[in-house]
């Protein structure tokens, strides 16, 4: 090795790159393995990201969006981390048991854990914030809790068991960082959770801590001396930069003003532009989690969308190559139904559906349709989402439809999907790692209910497929699941309550001569506990 | 009339001016004709340059759109809500002003206060949470432009009619018995038309370019092309391909200031005296 | 009227203006689709009805309109904007620490167009028909003509990407840790672009207004007194015209003032300048109502503020104008 500096390898790793074709994931800079090989990790210096929007709160307890969960993931930390994989990594916990029958789960909690205030983290934590305070609070924390366990208990300072009603098997994915962050028992118990002054000056055990925060410019966190991994974190300072301006964003990252464009801050079109800046790295991974699906609902409530052949003539429309190529720029692959292939028990054993004009207009006419207006909804999440509404509407177009596009802001999104008031309407939504999970939610007939818009807003409703979600989730064992999971697959993309169009991919685009970013399954949220600066 | 002309025609810059709107308007006018197709389809390759290919010769944009269609589209769009967000705003502005500055006391106190309320108002912002409020759509749009520029046109009738009224032909007309809506029709509003076509010719210009900012924050209307919403959509891809935004930026801009070239030779051949010490 | 009544008129009709505008917005905004609730949710990832519910009563979405407004009115005498659960945080302290970057900014701006249009206009009044007075009447027209976001995305890419001359986001270099001097510096030097990219905009307008209040004030019998008295046209120019053409500049500032608060918002997005038109943007995009009617209500506070200043200046150099008002 020794024959070997850093420098050079990254020089060539950069060559590499540049030269030829960009394979995100599997860039050798983007996990890095050589470059770790390389030197051991050095200590210091500040790395300077962007984060979009600003986010409202750092007390992740209480607010879990996106911007939320990246900068205060450095803060708080959980009792476990998922790789790549998602496959359960150590963090709070160092090591944990599941019994035989899948119905309890014993962690044994790391020792010589302080919160940043100096105090001591121990089980009492732990009970406190997913037995109290998340379950009264989390929106994904409680229905869980509420529904399938049955005791949370501390077995001694350092243990904690969860007795669990019935198997549940995706409970092991339950204590991934944004559904139940360790929230300080000292600050908060007995307190009025939502106004405890403690939420603008957030305690955490994560490595870093926040320093100060100036809205609307940035978030500056710094190093926790007394993190409770020896010698770590390696950095000094992270800036969190906010930048509302996409093309804004581009350009500070081609001056050199910020490191690190966390995924989905810049359009996908200025990804490959980037990718060809020397010294900069494209990563695809840490997305395994969320695993974006994005669809088109259809609201089965209007008298046409609840005809199958109106719901093929519209899949069948969509030029979701072109979407995928243009629009995203390459980022993404076509869905093949309800589940993500990045997700647990994804199955490639259903039907395909291409791009067939002819095909579509056949159906479209066999449905009846006479040209009444269709209403579709864009998402409004910027630039590439609108492109993507003006294209599909015109793919729907030329099969003969008469589409009329609505946009509007975020929230007049969610109230007309919640409201039911659409025809069609974009979305994406995440997979959170199993169907239970991410899945079920929406397509089961017992979610629909006005009011939210993440539920089963399509209102579809079959009863095969509520019976073998149900079943699925609480089998016990993996193959049991799978067979499950396969078939409700296979009836799901024959029906089509909904178009699926691509998995989505948010990059994130760093220098690369920032080593160990992006390790799990959650990405940014958890990236700076050993990343390092060349 | 005559020396109007003959003032108006002197001012090269106005000249030019009034022959770049007949442009846009023809264009306009002849829309469907140039581009029958609708300018949202995707007939070439995505960022297709200016003057590659023939039959694109402004290029396209990011989905493959011809830009020159936009173009041609986008200019009826803009132009129709230029003049219409002007025409509300003077039917609402030149009444209050006139009733304002007509009748006085309390009645202009009031009038007036009401006014100084909407300027007090910034009003991009409140433009913004009106079309907000109402989902983007042209109409929402206009109602929002008009909203937010009536109360100039307001001030300026007003202190026009202040002026006018007390001139001995309107006394006169109010003397002989004269109904009041007569009198503000016949004698009074007659000699404020002159300022009122300068400001409006500025207005129409001021609401080109605030409808672009709204499509800038993506709030314009997702189902017709404007120039606003070109620019809106092609800005991300700015550094790279650089026409997808510059063409129709250079289309308002050029629109704006032809219009504000008109405004000021109008301004100029009404008021002959502010021309000053010309020879 | 004494100075003190001018006052308290003023002040007065300020106050009755701002609780009008108080009133406006909050039934304004309520009319408006979308729930604060759901979009917090929404950013949440999730959200069932308890969920939604909680953070209902959180907002005090759950009382009556009437009553939401009267509670509004009531905190708003007492200065208390009210609290924005959004961000933990009450809206005052929200909005004073955006507050002085949207001053900074609207500041140097409205000063930089001012000199830069009054200047401008006072060379074309000079030179009145010539092609000189055709070129910078034109030319200033050019920046008034761009739409002001396209402006300042153009001058980004100039400025800050192929010059490099330039910082093209925030108002500080981050981690460079300057303190003092150095620091007050750096944040000018963020400053220029963001400031000169609105400034330019109102150029135009003062500059037209400069030159045809000149050659009004031109035709004043004390101006020609003084060219009698043999005074160069230079002396004349700087001591008893401009003193007098610049007063309906001033006043068509303080009457512009709004519309420089809209400006920069447009502004404050690309530069990604810390000030409250940014937040008044983001509060409208989550619907966090008590955040938007407190920049409202600031803003038209600026604006009224400012308009009463310019007013007194008036009362300052010409006495004669209290006679009128």
């Amino acid at each position: 090795m020794t024959g070997f500096n850093k420098r050079e390898l990254l020089k060539a790793g950069v060559a590499g790159l540049a030269a030829g074709e960009l394979f995100f994931g599997l860039s050798p800079l983007a996990n890095g393995s050589i470059t770790a090989l390389a030197q051991s990790p050095k200590r210091g210096g500040a790395v300077r990201a962007v984060v979009h929007p600003e986010p409202s709160s750092l007390m992740l307890g209480l607010v879990q969006n996106t911007p939320t969960q990246m900068v205060a993931g450095s803060i708080y930390e959980s009792l476990l981390k998922y790789g790549h994989d998602l496959k359960p990594i150590p963090s709070l916990a160092e090591r944990w048991e599941i019994s035989e029958d899948g119905k309890a789960y014993t962690f044994h909690l790391k020792r010589n854990v302080k919160w940043h205030d100096g105090k001591p983290f121990t089980a009492d934590d732990v009970v406190f914030s997913t037995d109290v305070f998340l379950r009264e609070l989390h929106p994904r924390w409680r229905p869980v809790a509420t529904t399938h366990v049955e005791r949370i208990e501390k077995l001694d300072d350092f243990t904690v068991r969860y007795q669990l009603k019935n198997p549940f098997g995706p409970f092991i994915l339950m204590f991934e960082l944004s559904t139940t962050p360790i929230v300080p028992r000292h600050l908060y118990a007995g307190t009025d959770y939502k106004t405890n002054p403690n939420n603008n000056t957030p305690i955490g055990t994560g490595p870093f801590k926040l320093a100060e925060w100036t809205r609307g410019s940035h978030i500056k966190l710094t190093r926790n001396p007394d993190y409770h991994v020896q010698g770590l974190p390696n950095l000094d300072e992270i800036y969190w930069q906010i930048i509302p301006d996409a093309a804004a964003r581009v350009v500070a990252y081609e001056t050199g003003a910020v490191d690190i464009l966390t995924g989905g801050t810049v359009e996908n079109f200025d990804v490959a532009k980037l990718a060809k800046m020397k010294n900069t790295a494209v990563t695809g991974k840490g997305w395994e989690m969320i695993a974006p699906l994005s669809w088109l609902w259809f609201n089965h409530r209007q008298g046409l969308m609840a005809k199958k052949s109106f719901r093929q003539a519209v899949m069948y429309g969509m030029d979701r190559d072109f979407a995928k190529d243009v629009i995203w720029n390459g980022l993404a692959r076509l869905a093949s139904g309800p589940v993500s292939s990045k997700t647990r028990f994804y199955s490639d054993k259903v039907a395909a559906y291409g791009f067939d004009p002819a095909k579509a207009k056949a159906l479209l006419k066999e449905s009846g349709y006479k040209g009444e207006p269709i209403r579709l909804l864009a998402l409004p999440y910027g630039e590439a989402w609108t492109r993507w509404a003006e294209a599909v509407k015109q793919n729907l177009t030329d099969i003969g439809m008469n589409i009329q596009l609505v946009t509007t802001d975020v929230a007049g999104y969610g109230q007309r999907l919640s409201d039911w008031d659409f025809d069609l309407a974009f979305t994406w939504l995440s997979q959170f790692g199993d169907p239970a999970l991410g899945v079920a939610r929406t397509y089961v007939s017992s979610n629909i209910a006005k009011g939210s818009p993440w539920n089963n807003v399509a209102g579809y409703s079959n009863p095969e497929v509520d019976r073998l979600f149900a079943e699925a989730a609480a089998a016990n064992g993996e193959a049991a699941r799978q067979e499950l999971y396969t078939k409700v697959q296979q009836i799901l993309v024959e029906d089509l309550p909904v178009a699926w169009m691509l998995e989505l991919e948010f990059p994130t685009i760093y220098r690369s001569n920032f080593n160990n970013l992006i390790k799990t399954a959650t990405g940014m949220n958890d990236a700076f506990q050993d990343a390092w600066k060349a | 009339m005559n020396s109007f002309l003959r003032t108006f025609a002197r001012n090269r810059g106005a000249v030019i001016g009034l022959c770049i709107l007949v442009a846009v308007v023809a264009i306009a006018i002849l829309a469907p004709l140039l581009y029958p197709g609708s300018p949202w389809r995707m007939v070439h390759r995505p960022f297709l340059a200016p003057f590659v290919l023939d039959r694109a010769p402004l290029g396209s944009d990011t989905v493959g759109r011809d830009i020159l269609a936009g173009l041609v589209h986008g200019s009826r769009v803009s132009l129709l809500i230029g003049l219409v967000s002007t025409l509300v705003a003077l039917l609402v502005g030149v009444p209050l002003g006139a009733i304002s500055g007509y009748f006085g006391g309390w009645v202009d106190a009031a009038l007036m206060r009401v006014t100084e309320f909407f300027q007090t108002i910034p009003s991009f912002a409140l433009a913004i949470v009106i079309v907000s409020i109402l989902q983007p759509s042209v109409g929402s749009i206009v109602l929002a432009i008009a909203i937010v520029s009536w109360p100039p046109v307001a001030r300026l009738v007003r202190g026009e009619v202040l002026s006018v009224r007390t001139r001995d032909y309107v006394q006169a007309a109010i003397v002989t018995g004269q109904p009041v809506h007569k009198v503000i029709l016949t004698e009074v509003l007659p000699n404020v038309v002159s300022p009122v076509i300068v400001l409006a010719s500025l207005m129409t210009a001021t609401a080109i370019l605030l409808e672009s900012s709204l499509s800038f924050l993506g709030l314009g209307d997702p189902n017709v092309m404007s120039w606003g919403y070109m620019v809106g959509s092609g800005r991300s891809r700015v550094l790279d391909q650089w026409w997808i935004s510059f063409i129709p930026g250079t289309a308002i801009f050029v629109t704006v200031l032809a219009l504000n070239l008109i405004g000021e030779g109008l301004n100029d051949a009404f008021n002959p005296s502010l021309r000053g010490r010309r020879t | 009227m004494t100075f003190a009544l001018f006052l308290l008129r003023k002040a007065l009709g300020a106050a009755v203006i701002l609780i009008a505008i108080a009133a406006l917005n909050f039934f304004l905004l309520r009319l408006a689709p979308g729930d604060p609730a759901q979009v917090m949710a929404g950013e949440a990832g999730a959200g069932d009805a308890v969920f939604l519910q909680q953070l209902r009563e959180r907002f005090g979405l759950d009382r009556s309109l009437a009553e939401q407004f009267w509670l509004y009115i009531k905190g708003m005498l007492s200065l208390d904007l009210g609290f924005s659960y959004r961000q933990q945080r009450p809206v005052l302290d929200l909005i004073l620490e955006r507050l002085p970057a949207t001053l900074l900014l609207t500041g140097t701006a409205l000063i930089i167009s001012l000199a830069a249009g009054v200047t401008l206009g006072v060379v074309a009044a000079r030179r009145v028909g010539r092609a000189s007075d055709s070129a910078i009447m034109t030319g200033s027209l050019v920046f008034y003509a761009m739409p002001l976001f396209w402006l300042a995305i153009i001058a980004q890419i100039v400025f800050s990407k192929y010059l490099g001359w330039l910082p093209n986001v925030g108002y500080e270099s981050m981690g460079a840790g300057y303190t003092g001097a150095r620091r007050t510096l750096d944040i000018g030097w963020h400053l220029i672009m963001p400031a000169t990219t609105l400034g330019l905009f109102f150029t135009a307008v003062y500059a037209r207004m400069m030159r045809s209040s000149m050659i009004e004030v031109s035709r004043f019998d004390y101006v020609k007194t003084a060219y009698a008295k043999g005074l160069t046209p230079g002396a004349v120019v700087r001591h008893h015209m401009v003193p007098n053409a610049i007063l309906p500049v001033v006043t068509l500032a303080g009457l512009q003032a709004g519309q420089l608060v809209g400006g920069s918002l447009l502004v404050e997005t690309v530069f990604a300048w810390p000030g409250i038109g940014r937040l008044l943007f983001d509060a409208l995009l989550q619907r966090d109502y008590q955040v938007l009617l407190g920049v409202f209500f600031t803003c038209s506070a600026m604006v009224i503020l400012f308009n009463i200043l310019t007013d007194l200046m008036y009362r300052f150099v010409d006495p004669r104008i209290e006679a009128v008002s």
